[in-house]
């Protein structure tokens, strides 16, 4: 008999997982809507908007080549919108792609660093001072990929909310904070599925990590992203954590600070809730991806060059 | 090039583009289908200008779904909820095509990894190896029918010298019954072969045998076209018009002179020709009334015997008689003399007369004499036959035989001789046309691929293997053609195919179908057939026009048929066809108090002769004894033996 099983027929919740997403720091968090955090079931009766435009980013790199120590590495990272008109399919409407290479330029020999400039084109230079230091250089090379395609997707999302219908929604994987343009949007959502940062403590915490599902917690203000721009964050349990880990299912929501946020939060989170089908199969965290914003990644990998995606062979290549 | 392309061709290690074989995706609105015709143009280093045609033979759709279980999942178990979500997931189109042609054709590739396009009438010819019989300085292109996949409407030809001879020939249809395609389909064919069978290869005519109701009674009476059929003709360059010049024979009833046909309405009745035989016409064919057992080499012996020594001749007997058998009445006077001299003169000593034993002599009597009686009316106990335009066939002629109310027997004697005696004339270039098709249904019955050689079969499989250097042409129809004799249908240059049984679609000869072919050969309309042509690498879908004939079905409605008239009423219709000036009444105050024999013999007298004056005639040979017509010394051309059937493969 498994020494467990007493816990949960005493009342223990069951449950599964391992270890998950690195922490963050803590972020703090005010409650704007209720005295305490609650929560509160989701609308049954909302409605999903006549249009509504996906935005996600794709990233990827690789080291290319070494100039003795200094790890020479090509990036590329696109974003793309696609816009959902009724119920139907996914169009691309906005696409943005960067191919680049980053390197520790003022540390590299001349002459090669002269044929990177002249072959490469675009560079990302990274301070000397990593050099030396392999684990720091890579996690830096990452930091500069990670903000490059915050970028594109910052400066796509602006140009997507110029031209978005009266009442179309933007809904973007992600903080909703990176701009303030797109923060301060009234029809604007941001949806993340990564809970490394932690906004709750003590009885507010527990209540939003066992979110039932088809609940969401009541809505509380945020600063985010590096403009440090204020948004209204609640968060939304798409399926029963039971079983699973306490972050099954629950997504974080973004939308501007706005009292209007506060009373239709129920109903966005309603039509957020009817977005659980399709399921996002095979994404490993189909749980609490949305199935068009999967579509949009899907889209941006088919979108990406061959040998980006391709990982390379760790084995050692055969004397010839 | 300045069309859309409407898909793109696509490649993996697990589904590789091959020289016959392509893959390709389209947008999930697509006008194209299974049977569809496109066109592949290969771009990059290599393979510029590389052209290739292919048919779309199998078709996938499907979803980034990884599995039916995410879709339970997401729908929570309920399929009304499933067409909730939002939004659609990624679907794709995803179509194989066979390959039709590459252009050039050497050295042979695979498929480029091109655009795909619909193709257009250019493109339709150009796939189809049309080209070279359709913009040739001799043309030989028959129009079979219209390509009318991915929204388009080209018409479909075929190679005369490959339909009709002499580089293959033969055609054979396959379907199942009630939806009248067959038939139809034939029956447009005809239309077409008349209108477009090419100057420089002579003169042709059609032979019908109509083996079952009125199918084939009405071909000279206008049908209902609708505008879209009109349309087709005129894309096809067919005219939208019945046969001009047809002959239907038909046997007569027992009675001697009513038709044993369904076109018997007063106002069609006159244009039915009766076919009648005497011993002269069906001697040669008595194998056919010869059942296996009967097959042997005496009885072969003494039919040689009769054949050679008594028809036709004064002969002795032996007893003391002398013999000019010429009809079947005077055969069994032969007969009798003999059994009646072996019995009486001979005072039962003896069981021979000169070598042949009275059994076997006893045998093919009977047989000779029963086909009298089971096929009276087709063969006559005397008097003149009725038979047709032999050595006068005319150039885009049908000439209809109409024997579906014949006893079995019977058919198989009107089939025999009536293609024999076309191989005869063909080969001899005197029957007046340089090529005849024969149509023939129900070849499961007459050609099936087990049970007994029949005369009949093996008379088809000659037709097959050799009718083609002759311009004997056979189309034949069936039901199941995994049922006829291989080597009838495997000898066929063109085949077609209207909706097929799942059954009969699952028997090896389909093996070469894929699924959705197959499934599309199940549904087929009517008004579409599946074409396979020598030039045609892959089977093609075709939709050719409702025929421009009146169907045999709404004939009998439009002309219901007559019932039999009495005796006299009938002699006066058949007199008053060959003179309309022969008033009724005279007629029948003529034959009044006389025998119905010697009226009949007056009767078929008159139809032979076809005198200015029929009723004078008529009059003149009733008047008195209508000897049976004397003919001269029987010439007698011996039909070239048939092959026996062998197990070679076709």
């Amino acid at each position: 008999m498994n020494w467990w099983k007493p816990l949960i027929q005493a009342g223990a919740v069951p449950g599964s997982g391992s270890k998950g997403e690195e922490p963050e720091a803590a972020e703090r968090a005010e409650l704007v809507e209720d005295a305490e955090l609650r929560a509160h079931e989701i609308s049954a009766e909302s409605r999903v908007p006549p249009a509504v435009s996906f935005l996600n980013g794709f990233e990827r790199w690789s080291v290319r080549a070494y100039d003795g120590v200094i790890p020479v590495v090509e990036a590329y990272i696109a974003a793309a919108v696609r816009r959902r008109e009724g119920r139907g399919g996914l169009q691309a409407v906005g696409v943005r792609q960067r191919s680049f290479a980053v390197a520790a330029l003022d540390r590299m020999k001349p002459d090669l660093r002269q044929l990177l400039e002249h072959s490469a084109g675009d560079i990302e230079p990274v301070d000397g001072e990593f050099v030396g230091q392999p684990a720091r250089y890579l996690e830096q090379v990452e930091t500069i990929v990670r903000r490059a395609r915050a970028h594109v997707e910052r400066e796509l999302a602006e140009s997507t909310l110029e031209r978005l219908g009266a009442e179309a929604w933007l809904v973007l994987d992600g903080l909703l904070s990176r701009s303030p343009a797109v923060a301060r949007h009234p029809r604007a959502l941001g949806v993340i599925k990564s809970h490394g940062a932690q906004f709750l403590e003590g009885r507010g915490l527990e209540r939003a990590l066992t979110l039932p599902a088809g609940h969401r917690t009541s809505v509380f203000a945020v600063r985010g992203g590096h403009t440090r721009t204020e948004t209204y964050s609640w968060y939304l349990r798409l399926w029963p954590w039971e079983g699973n880990d306490l972050l099954y299912g629950l997504l974080r929501i973004e939308a501007r600070a706005h009292p209007d946020t506060i009373a239709r939060a129920s109903e966005l989170s309603g039509w957020l809730w009817s977005e659980r089908a399709p399921l996002a199969t095979p994404a490993t965290r189909w749980d609490r991806l949305l199935y068009p914003l999967h579509q949009v990644e899907e889209y941006l990998k088919a979108l990406a060059p061959r040998d980006v995606l391709q990982r390379a062979s760790r084995l050692p290549s055969l004397a010839s | 090039m300045n069309a859309v392309p409407i898909g793109r061709v696509v490649a993996t290690e697990l589904k590789p583009a091959t020289p016959h074989q392509f893959h390709f995706w389209t947008a999930i609105e697509t006008s194209i289908g299974i049977g569809a015709i496109v066109k592949v143009e290969g771009g990059g280093t290599g393979e510029e200008g590389r052209v290739v045609y292919g048919v779309v033979t199998e078709g996938f759709a499907y979803s980034d779904l990884a599995t039916p279980l995410h879709d339970v999942v997401g729908a929570e178990g309920d399929p009304a909820r499933a067409a909730d979500a939002p939004t659609a997931r990624q679907q794709i189109r995803y179509w194989t095509a066979a390959v039709l042609r590459q252009t050039p054709e050497e050295p042979l590739q695979p498929v480029p990894l091109g655009q795909v396009f619909v193709a257009d009438d250019a493109d339709v010819a150009q796939a189809l190896r049309m080209d070279a019989f359709l913009y040739s300085a001799t043309p030989t292109a028959i129009p079979v029918g219209l390509y009318t996949s991915a929204g388009r409407d080209a018409p479909v030809y075929l190679d005369a010298d490959f339909l009709l001879g002499p580089e293959a020939a033969h055609l054979n249809i396959s379907g199942v019954s009630g939806l009248a395609t067959k038939t139809s389909a034939v029956e447009f064919l005809l239309a077409s072969i008349f209108a477009h069978f090419p100057g420089h290869k002579g003169r042709i005519a059609a032979l019908c045998f109509n083996v079952k109701g009125p199918d084939l009674c009405f071909l000279d009476q206008p049908g209902d076209l609708s505008d879209e059929d009109r349309r087709r003709y005129q894309r096809l360059g067919v005219p939208a018009e019945p046969f001009r010049n047809v002959r239907l024979f038909a046997p007569l009833k027992a009675d001697g002179v009513n038709l044993n046909t369904l076109r018997t309405h007063p106002d069609l009745v006159g244009d039915v020709e009766p076919l009648t035989w005497g011993l002269q016409e069906v001697v040669d064919f008595a194998e056919v009334l010869l059942n296996r057992d009967d097959i042997d080499a005496k009885a072969d012996a003494f039919i040689d015997f009769l054949r050679d020594r008594v028809l036709g001749r004064t002969f002795d007997d032996g007893f003391g008689g002398t013999h000019r058998v010429q009809t079947f009445a005077d055969l069994d006077g032969f007969f009798r003399s003999i059994f009646d001299g072996l019995e009486i003169t001979a005072g039962g000593r003896s069981d021979t007369w000169r070598t042949h034993h009275i059994a076997t002599m006893r045998k093919v009597r009977n047989r000779l004499l029963n086909i009298s009686t089971r096929c009276k009316g087709l063969v006559t106990d005397d008097g003149p036959s009725s038979d047709l335009p032999w050595k006068s066939f005319e150039d885009r002629a049908v000439y209809v035989i109409d024997i579906a109310n014949v006893d079995p027997l019977g058919q198989d004697l009107v089939f025999a001789r009536v293609v024999s005696k076309l191989r005869e004339q063909l080969e001899r270039r005197e029957l007046g046309v340089d090529a005849v098709v024969v149509f023939v249904d129900e070849l499961n019955k007459y050609a099936p691929g087990d049970g007994p050689d029949t005369y009949v079969k093996k008379m088809l499989l000659d037709i097959s293997e050799r009718g083609r250097y002759l311009g004997l042409v056979l189309f034949g129809a069936e039901q199941f053609r995994s049922q006829v004799h291989r080597r009838v249908v495997g000898n066929a240059g063109t085949q077609l195919f209207g909706r097929m049984d799942m059954d009969e679609l699952a028997t090896p000869g389909y093996q070469i179908l894929t699924p959705a072919t197959k499934s599309k050969l199940a549904t087929l309309p009517i008004g579409e057939l599946m074409v396979r042509h020598p030039h045609f690498t892959q089977p093609i879908f075709v939709r050719f026009p409702k025929p421009p004939v009146l169907r045999g079905r709404d004939g009998v409605e439009r002309f219901p048929p007559a019932a039999d008239v009495p005796f006299d009423e009938a002699v006066v219709r058949q007199l008053v066809r060959l003179d309309r000036r022969v008033r009724p009444n005279q007629v029948k105050d003529l034959i009044a108090e006389r025998e119905q024999e010697d009226v009949r013999r007056a009767l078929a007298a008159a139809r032979q002769k076809r005198p200015d004056d029929a009723f004078a005639y008529f009059r003149k040979v009733l008047g008195a004894r209508v000897e049976p017509e004397r003919h001269g010394e029987r010439e007698h051309h011996a039909v070239p033996p048939l092959n026996p059937i062998s197990d070679e493969p076709y």
